[in-house]
């Protein structure tokens, strides 16, 4: 494998990393706001009962 | 059957991902001028494509709440749900393009950015949705809704822009892969079939989280609507 072979690699697999990175930190994300806002609803639910 | 179908649809996204990689990666061809690094395309294009399709969501959400805000807020509420599910999802997708764009072109071009019509429009577009968001985020009381919809019904017009860029001006970003001419799409088979998997799978992914961040807007409107109304009634 040349250089330029290796560096054309490396950025393929920068790219194709910070694609996922990203895509699986912005799920991760809504998971936790998806949680708290389960947890509002539940605590709203019971100061109504 | 309604379940069945919510718990199927993450598991095909995941498959077609993992095809996606794997057309991507192992099946698409070496291509001549660019050799490995063009496999960033495979990410990158279908990337902008989700984008604007969400982007435009994100129009059709803020016109509906404009145009029902007063008649129908239930509807309303709803079309500023997948107004804001839109944008933010469409921003997750615009970054990726902002990203992965350079660093294919560092290999292609030798430079990280150029000032062209393509990358500068995409950057604006970009800068839009994002203030669209801070405007969400900080913004506060009853107006925010409104003027959030404007600005989203402003940002949209960029998405035309950014599109027809490469044909209106000329750019050092590459000629349109589809629609541009006669000499413009992928000519080898295997490459077609690769970016039609992966526009498939990244479509499946951005749906998947467009309709959950709409989920989680939802319960965040019932919330608000719901401390709103015990307000009301206490005072």
């Amino acid at each position: 494998m040349d250089q330029r072979a290796i560096l054309d690699h490396q950025f393929v697999v920068a790219a194709y990393a910070i694609t996922w990175i990203l895509q699986l930190g912005y799920l991760a994300w809504l998971g936790f706001k998806w949680r708290s806002e389960k947890r509002n609803a539940e605590r709203r639910a019971g100061q109504a009962r | 059957m309604k379940k069945l179908a919510i718990g199927l649809f993450p598991a095909i996204t995941i498959a077609l991902m993992v095809w996606g990689y794997y057309q991507a990666i192992y099946v698409a061809p070496e291509e001549q001028t660019m050799h490995e690094a063009q496999r960033i395309f495979y990410y990158h294009v279908p990337s902008a494509m989700v984008a604007f399709l969400f982007f435009a969501v994100s129009l059709c959400g803020s016109i509906g709440y404009l145009a029902w805000r007063r008649s129908k807020p239930d509807l309303a509420q709803a079309s500023d749900a997948w107004a804001l599910a839109g944008a933010e999802v469409g921003v997750v997708f615009c970054t990726v393009v902002l990203i992965t764009g350079p660093l294919w072109g560092r290999r292609a071009w030798g430079i990280w950015w150029t000032w062209d019509a393509r990358l500068t429009t995409t950057l604006v577009l970009w800068l839009i949705y994002v203030s669209y968001l801070l405007l969400r985020r900080f913004a506060a009381g009853p107006q925010m809704q409104t003027l959030a919809a404007v600005l989203g019904i402003f940002g949209a017009l960029d998405v035309p822009i950014v599109y027809m860029s490469n044909r209106w001006w000329r750019t050092q970003h590459p000629a349109p892969v589809f629609g541009g001419g006669p000499d413009s799409g992928i000519k080898d088979p295997a490459m077609l079939e690769a970016f039609g998997w992966n526009v498939l799978a990244w479509l499946c992914w951005g749906l998947l989280i467009l309709f959950l961040r709409y989920r989680v807007e939802r319960l965040h409107q019932q919330y608000e609507a719901a401390e709103a109304e015990e307000a009301l009634t206490s005072a």
